[in-house]
């Protein structure tokens, strides 16, 4: 459905994305990548927002820029917050729906339908102006899909919704992927991206470094040292323990705070099994901070890149 | 049936309290100094006629008309963009020529109907009711809407090219339309108002009014003919339209801090 045939972009001196190439089919695929990959050129170059400085981009076989046959079958679902803020959602949906050339006497109904869909239906005749950044993401994915597209775009869809907004949101995804749709979900947030699909298109600096299965980069992730950084009543103690185990390669107090310790492990999930054993085994000892610094995906990206 | 919807979002989006409340200041401007000139003015020495003539030419379609198409005009695209609500429609398989003409059409609408009820209060405010007919309130009702198309068809133009286009109408509006029309040899022909002066003359000032400049101007200014003022003003109106949708279905809308 799409193609990028060695596509770049650039403003001016600064790089959108660098050569990119690749296909995207039905299912859902995800464009992870931190902030600045280079996921929202992407989404721009497919939606015909934007031209590729070099290479191509098509879409249905054709290039969609100003492409009234591409815009027919897309939908889009932005990441800026923005939306007509004076309109209710009822009235931004309806307007979308008839310029996205749906029938008139089928409008009504389908609005109707496609806000409750997304669990708007109890605040669709409020402005739009007085909606939570939840209900904005809710009001931008029924806009998005209004036309039924054959292909669903939509940038940090995932943005501000809570758990249950997020698994309704996820559930309406799949529901378009099985119905043969291709839906691309771009996000910065790992674990957001492995609830829903496991095909992933990895981002970094404008270029495309990975496609593909998200477990196989998930296997790269987990066999790189993962630091953990505890701070705690007793860290010596605890690094004379967690120093003993098997899957710990490096225990190092810090210099200055010496309730402060950092561990390096090549089996994080073991590690977090273990640990309220370990602390509860050690009598008096308290665990004031537990996090791990490579928890983002920067830290992934960074190792990805030097590997 | 999307132009018709189309156009009545459009027409909402210009008739918003915010634009009307600032037209109406504009557009009952001219008729309140009117009034006032009427009021303190000795009997006599009030002329319905000049003091119409003088709103008229250098008040409303020298100053009202051309603020008014530039705030209007210059938010057919400038107000999505700065919302960055112009990706959902740029988005949507509409053409993007017929979406800028829609959105257009509503802003030439308000902006022409301003400048009529403008020039009726103000021919009504020196004239009354019944002198109305001795006024060049017909003539000039004519003319405005050559006028209001050519600025705003600019203002349009101005609008698809540009980032700030309000900030460069206005410079346009109180610098090059103020002065140029003014200045001596062919300068004046550089401007839209000294055409449009041509095709809606107004009686000129008594020549014992005339101060040194207006003098000089009178001396050197070359002459207009209403032939190639109707020539030059439909020919800046079709060509700034026409390059306004080329450049409107070219131009990438993507906010640079959005990436």
């Amino acid at each position: 459905m799409i193609v990028l045939e060695h596509a770049s972009r650039w403003y001016g001196q600064v790089i959108g994305i660098n050569d990119v190439s690749g296909t995207i089919g039905p299912g859902i695929t995800a464009l992870l990548g931190p902030n600045g990959a280079g996921k929202s050129t992407m989404m721009k170059l497919i939606t015909g927002q934007l031209r590729p400085t070099t290479g191509k981009v098509e879409v249905f076989g054709e290039a969609p820029f100003g492409n009234s046959a591409v815009y027919r079958r897309l939908g889009y679902c932005p990441e800026s917050e923005s939306s007509y803020d004076d309109m209710t959602g009822r009235q931004m949906v309806t307007m979308l729906a008839w310029m996205a050339g749906l029938p008139g006497a089928q409008i009504d109904k389908r609005v109707a339908d496609m806000i409750d869909h997304v669990g708007m239906t109890y605040a669709a005749d409020r402005k739009i102006g007085g909606y939570s950044k939840g209900m904005r993401q809710r009001i931008k994915i029924a806009q998005g899909i209004i036309h039924d597209p054959d292909v669903l775009l939509l940038d940090e869809p995932l943005n501000g919704l809570d758990p249950m907004g997020r698994r309704e949101v996820a559930q309406v995804l799949h529901g378009l992927a099985e119905q043969g749709k291709c839906v691309i979900v771009s996000s910065h947030i790992l674990y957001e991206v492995e609830q829903m699909t496991s095909n992933i298109l990895l981002m970094h600096r404008g270029r495309l470094m990975a496609q593909g299965d998200i477990y196989r980069i998930r296997g790269l992730i987990d066999s790189h040292p993962h630091r953990i950084a505890i701070t705690s009543t007793q860290a010596r103690l605890l690094a004379q323990i967690l120093i003993s185990r098997p899957y710990v390669i490096s225990a190092r107090l810090d210099a200055i705070d010496d309730r402060k310790l950092e561990i390096e492990t090549r089996q994080p999930d073991m590690f977090y099994s273990e640990f309220p054993s370990i602390v509860d085994s050690a009598p008096g000892m308290r665990v004031e901070r537990l996090y791990s610094p490579d928890n983002n995906l920067e830290s992934v990206f960074k190792y990805l890149v030097e590997a | 049936m999307i132009d018709l919807f189309l156009l009545k979002n459009a027409m909402r989006d210009m008739t918003r309290p915010k634009k009307l409340v600032a037209a109406l200041i504009l557009v009952a401007g001219p008729a309140l100094l009117t009034l006032l000139l009427k009021t303190f003015r000795p009997s006599g020495a009030f002329s319905p006629g000049a003091v119409y003539d003088v709103m008229s030419e250098k008040v409303i379609l020298g100053f009202v008309m051309v603020i008014l198409s530039v705030v209007f005009c210059t938010s057919v695209v400038a107000q999505e963009v700065e919302d960055k609500t112009i990706v959902y429609i740029l988005t949507r398989p509409v053409p993007r020529y017929r979406i800028l003409t829609v959105k257009f059409l509503p802003a030439l609408f308000v902006t022409l109907g301003t400048v009529w009820v403008s020039l009726i209060a103000a021919a009504v405010a020196a004239y009354g009711f019944t002198g109305i007919g001795h006024s060049h309130l017909g003539r000039d009702l004519q003319i405005a809407p050559v006028g209001v198309m050519a600025y705003s068809c600019c203002f349009l133009l101005l609008a698809t090219l540009l980032n700030r286009p309000l900030i460069y109408g206005l410079l346009y509006a109180f610098g090059w339309e103020t002065w140029v029309p003014n200045m001596p040899g062919s300068f004046q022909k550089l401007s839209l108002m000294a055409y449009l002066r041509v095709l809606a003359p107004h009686a000129t000032p008594d020549p014992e009014d005339v101060d040194l400049t207006q003098a000089i101007q009178g001396i050197t200014q070359d002459e207009i003919s209403t032939r190639m003022a109707w020539i030059v003003l439909i020919t800046v109106t079709i060509v700034a339209f026409g390059a306004a949708l080329a450049f409107f279905s070219r131009r990438e809308y993507v906010p640079r801090d959005a990436e």
